[in-house]
């Protein structure tokens, strides 16, 4: 259009105002433009020049503000209507739209599952902790357990300000019975929390959401015992009070005054296992056994977990080249230590500002298996959709020829196409989210009776939602795209003339769909094999044989030093409970024990043996166990050889001077001697020598695990500072003699005349321990398990529909076939061959896959290498899940290929 | 066809009532619309393009105006414009707002006809 020749000075900003009116406008929607693109250009012509003189600059700024709203505005408003339509499409066809949300509100619901519970438990900043990026801590060696040290190392640790600003000390873990003001005589309950330096909250950044933390000014040694609460804790157990700063808790029978609670979600570091306590450590040693005995002025008590915060500008490499120097030189101090000449690196640090720290080395393998796996989840579902909406398309060719034809723009219609699919995809989002909601509430329900908790409880907050969301959107984009393009593709002669019946090119040869079909199957079958894989390693794993009838052997806890007993009145407890416990009658045989039987949590710790083959001194790390006299005779355990704990054995003092005794099972032994008599030899630790007495064989743990371990005694200082479960007793009853009812209250009611005031902890037989642990595992199961099904049946959904649409396709060719005397069994193998092609070399590339990724992960992380070295020599599996998916697939593409031979030729010939 | 009910509509928005007051006498096309606007409203309300035509596909959408088959005297005629007018149920919807508009104003000049008696304290 011609502009007639400006005569005002405001002629320079009316034509540049000018240009850009005139390349907004170009901006509308196509539809807008046609319907009123002149009259917007004719307008703005018209106006332009009268608003220049009259407004001004001002007024021409306004006006390209009217437009460039404009624009935006209408394309959400088609938007809208795209939406409006996609929803009736959808209504009109329920089945394609439930079977389409069901496919993506699995998909996402089990991808927000996995990601809102494992990824947000590995990967996640600690709540509350803004130091998070920053903190590290020592393990002991690239592979094992956090590092525990002295008090004494990590004050040395805080001097190294170069390389650090702040090195805490906490243990984790600690039991406390707690009773509360208004009942402080009242029977306590068992809280678990920490035990912390002043210097804790400030290293990790944690500032109160009420009161004050600790600090190194404010609490000294010899102060009033003050303790910080957890949000959880407040509450939970304190009902939110309002005034709860300042009230009195009584803690292993002393009393605190609470200062402060911690922000939201903050659960302590190691926030796997959550802490609704912190205390510090210089309380006085009356309020927690883990502060007896001068503990922090003890070089050698190991007993703290150094929690550091880089420097600025300090790598976690310099950091632990630094670390390892001083560690060296303060290990080459400690006379009481054995002298080490390795070379080798003593100190690694590892990232700690998550919940679970996780070694470097680790981290990618772990990022990469949850990636994968979601990652398999989701496309499944995608390429399921994809391919269902593919054939809706292809029904819809004529009519979108149409509209090709009369002025439709493409990008208008792939538009309108994508908006059923992102609509389905966000209605699937919904679902999936509740979906994910339901699956973090029975993962909450089925704990395994573990000593210490484990947080389970996964929250669906904000970051889950978006997660979700965006996943919705990338999936409803990702699944559309493809079909829309497919389906306005520009061939209009040829789609007006056949109609929708229209054979799309590249059925017989490798086309988009078939492509996709053969991804989905390899897909669906390596998801079926590695849940399978897991699932069998898991339950095949697990199966304790016990040498007794399980429902014939009570467990349970006591913690007398917690309940306000001294230690020694704590070892004279013990010593004298078993004869008590006998004279009820029902007893066969009694132990007591640090642990519960066949724990998946022991301790570990380094030993060497000097007596080794080959007079080379052979350290290995092993599991630790500490059971007291006649443990392996309650379990019904015979020993390989040597002898049982006995009572003298509980009586002994540990000390670095004289040798404990102590009994290996097969591994270790093994390990260590290897097929000689390990009788007589010793072994040691950092700390203490142990005397081979017996050896046993190897007993599976919960998870299903045989690993070398040594047995330790339970001494005086076990009874004078019980672990976090209390001491556990171990009583058998004959089989047979009484119901496991009689048995417990027996036992209560004898322990109770003992001291009515002892906290039982824990009482139960050890089969139901035992059904708790498998009802958990069992939940593992059934979620991997239902992951696989899932695949398997998204698999058949998109199979059948890719045959039925092929039917209906090669309807005339079917017609004419059989026209022309094609048998039944003719025109089904023609339909089913494709079928089984692409069948055939998913299979194959999805057995090829989920072998090799098994290898892979299992290589990069122990953690999975177990349950896959057994899942994936199983001939049932590796033979079993191709078949059935072959199996299955199969089906699925025969029950719609059955229509084909029901094809009635004068019909289908009349038809077109 | 099903009826509409007009009230659907009221409260109108500001700027569809100006649109349908301005062809409420007859067809009009949207630079006369615009000027008409302004003058009425001695230039307190512009219609910028953009919104003006946005607000007259929505009026079309929703049944209220249309594009006028008759044209003006060839003398007043401009070719390149299209003329729009009311449709009858835009018509309707127009006296609707018209009667809320003016019960509104009923309402407020009673309400200071008492305050200036003394009868409610403001």
């Amino acid at each position: 259009m011609n502009r007639p020749t400006p005569s005002t000075s405001s002629t320079r900003q009316s034509g540049f105002a000018w240009r850009i009116y005139r390349r907004l406008a170009q901006a509308f929607p196509h539809e807008f433009k046609l319907a009123y693109g002149a009259d917007v250009m004719q307008l703005g012509e018209d106006v332009i020049d009268e608003i220049a003189k009259r407004h001004g600059a001002a007024g021409l700024v306004r006006l390209i503000a009217d437009i460039a709203i404009r624009v935006p505005l209408e394309y959400l408003s088609e938007m809208r209507g795209d939406m409006r339509y996609a929803m009736r499409a959808l209504l009109k066809s329920p089945g394609f739209a439930l079977v389409g949300i069901i496919s993506m509100g699995l998909g996402i619901g089990l991808t927000t599952n996995v990601y809102s519970s494992k990824w947000a438990m590995l990967f996640r900043d600690l709540p509350g902790a803004a130091n998070a990026k920053d903190l590290v801590m020592m393990q002991q060696s690239a592979d094992s357990d956090l590092a525990a040290v002295s008090y004494y190392y990590i004050e040395q640790f805080r001097e190294q300000k170069s390389l650090f600003t702040g090195v805490a000390a906490f243990e984790t873990g600690i039991p406390f019975n707690v009773t509360f003001q208004g009942n402080l005589s009242g029977k306590p309950e068992r809280v678990f929390g920490q035990l912390v330096s002043p210097d804790y909250f400030s290293v990790l950044g944690v500032q109160p959401q009420r009161g004050r933390v600790f600090s190194a000014t404010a609490d000294r040694s010899g102060d009033a015992p003050f303790v910080v609460i957890s949000d959880r804790f407040w509450r939970n157990r304190l009902n939110s009070s309002p005034n709860a700063i300042g009230q009195i808790l009584r803690l292993n029978g002393q009393i605190a005054t609470i200062v402060g609670i911690t922000p939201k979600n903050f659960n302590g570091a190691l926030a796997i296992n959550p802490s609704e306590l912190f205390v510090s450590i210089t309380a006085p040693a009356a309020l927690a056994p883990e502060l007896a005995n001068d503990v922090l002025h003890q070089r050698n008590a190991k007993e703290f977990l150094a929690m550091m915060c880089l420097a600025p500008g300090v790598t976690i490499e310099s950091a632990e080249a630094g670390l390892d120097a001083i560690t060296r030189r303060l290990d080459e101090q400690d006379s009481s230590m054995a002298k080490r000449t390795d070379q080798g690196r003593r100190v690694t640090l590892l990232p700690a500002g998550t919940s679970v720290p996780i070694p470097r080395k680790l981290k990618p393998a772990l990022i990469g298996f949850f990636v994968a796996l979601m990652g398999l989840v989701i496309a499944l579902a995608c390429m399921n959709l994809a391919n269902m909406l593919m054939a809706r398309g292809a029904n819809r060719r004529k009519e979108l020829a149409i509209r090709l034809s009369v002025g439709a723009s493409r990008f208008r219609l792939v538009r309108q196409m994508m908006s059923e699919g992102i609509l389905l995809s966000m209605l699937g989002g919904v679902a999936g989210f509740a979906l994910a909601f339901g699956l973090g509430a029975l993962n909450a329900h089925f704990r395994p009776p573990t000593t210490l908790q484990f947080e389970t409880n996964f929250y669906l907050d904000w970051h889950a939602g978006l997660f979700a969301f965006g996943l919705a959107i990338i999936c409803g984009v990702g699944f559309s795209l493809a079909p829309a393009l497919q389906a306005t593709k520009a061939d209009l002669t040829s789609a007006l003339k056949e109609g929708s019946a229209l054979q799309l090119p590249g059925y017989r040869r490798i086309g988009l769909r078939n492509l996709l079909m053969v991804v989905q199957v390899a897909a669906s079958l390596m998801l079926l094999l590695m849940t399978g894989f897991l699932v069998m390693g898991i339950s095949k794993g697990t199966n304790i044989q016990t040498k007794f009838d399980p429902s014939t052997m009570v467990l349970l806890s006591l913690d007398p030093v917690r309940d306000g007993y001294s230690a020694e009145k704590a070892q004279g407890l013990f010593e004298k409970l078993p004869e008590h416990l006998k004279s009820t009658g029902q007893v066969r045989n009694i132990a007591l024990a640090a642990q519960p039987p066949f724990t998946s949590e022991p301790e570990r710790t380094s030993l060497s043996a000097e007596d080794s083959p080959g007079s080379s001194q052979v350290v290995q790390q092993v599991l630790e166990e500490t059971v007291g006299a006649g443990y392996f005779a309650t379990l019904n355990e015979s020993m390989l050889a040597g002898r049982d704990f006995a009572l003298p054995d509980e009586r002994s003092y540990a000390d670095a001077s004289n040798a404990l005794p102590a009994v290996l099972n097969e591994s270790a032994a093994r390990g260590f001697f290897g097929n000689g008599n390990a009788l007589g030899k010793r072994v040691r630790d950092d700390k203490q020598t142990y005397d081979v007495v017996g050896v046993v064989r190897d007993m599976k743990d919960l998870e299903g695990l045989s690993q070398s371990i040594i047995y330790l005694p339970l001494t005086s200082r076990d009874f004078a500072r019980p672990p976090g479960g209390g001491i556990t007793i171990l009583v058998r009853s004959d089989a047979g003699a009484s119901p496991a009812t009689d048995v417990l209250s027996a036992i209560r009611n004898e322990i109770a005349l003992i001291d009515p005031n002892l906290n039982i902890v824990n009482m139960q037989t050890l089969r139901s321990y035992l059904d708790r642990s498998r009802a958990a595992l069992r939940f593992s199961i059934q979620t991997y398990g239902g992951i696989g099904v899932f695949g398997l049946v998204l698999a058949a959904i998109g199979l059948a529909g890719v045959t039925a649409y092929a039917v209906a396709q090669r309807r005339k060719e079917i017609a004419i076939r059989t026209a022309l005397g094609a048998s039944r069994a003719q025109v089904l193998g023609l339909v089913l061959r494709e079928g089984t092609a692409l069948v055939g070399v998913g299979t194959l590339l999805g057995f090829l896959g989920a072998v090799g990724l098994a290898k892979v992960v299992s290589s990069l992380a122990n953690l999975f290498a177990d349950a896959l070295k057994i899942g994936t020599n199983d001939p049932l599996l590796l033979v079993g899940a191709p078949s059935l998916l072959a199996a299955v697939a199969l089906l699925a593409c025969y029950v719609p290929a059955r229509r084909a031979v029901k094809i009635d030729p004068l019909k289908a010939l009349r038809d077109e | 066809m099903t009826r509409v009910n007009p009230q659907k509509f009221i409260p109108l928005k500001t700027h569809w009532f100006h649109i349908m007051l301005s062809i409420a006498g007859g067809e009009q096309h949207g630079y006369g619309i615009m000027q008409e606007v302004l003058n009425r409203t001695t230039g307190k309300v512009r219609l910028w393009p953009a919104t003006l035509y946005g607000s007259v596909k929505r009026l079309i959408e929703a049944g209220l105006i249309e594009e006028s088959a008759e044209r003006p005297a060839p003398e007043l005629d401009d070719a390149r414009r299209r003329y729009y007018c009311l449709t009858p149920m835009g018509r309707r919807v127009l006296d609707a707002e018209c009667e809320r508009l003016q019960e509104l104003v009923r309402t407020i000049q009673e309400k200071q006809g008492r305050v200036k008696q003394g009868l409610v304290t403001e």
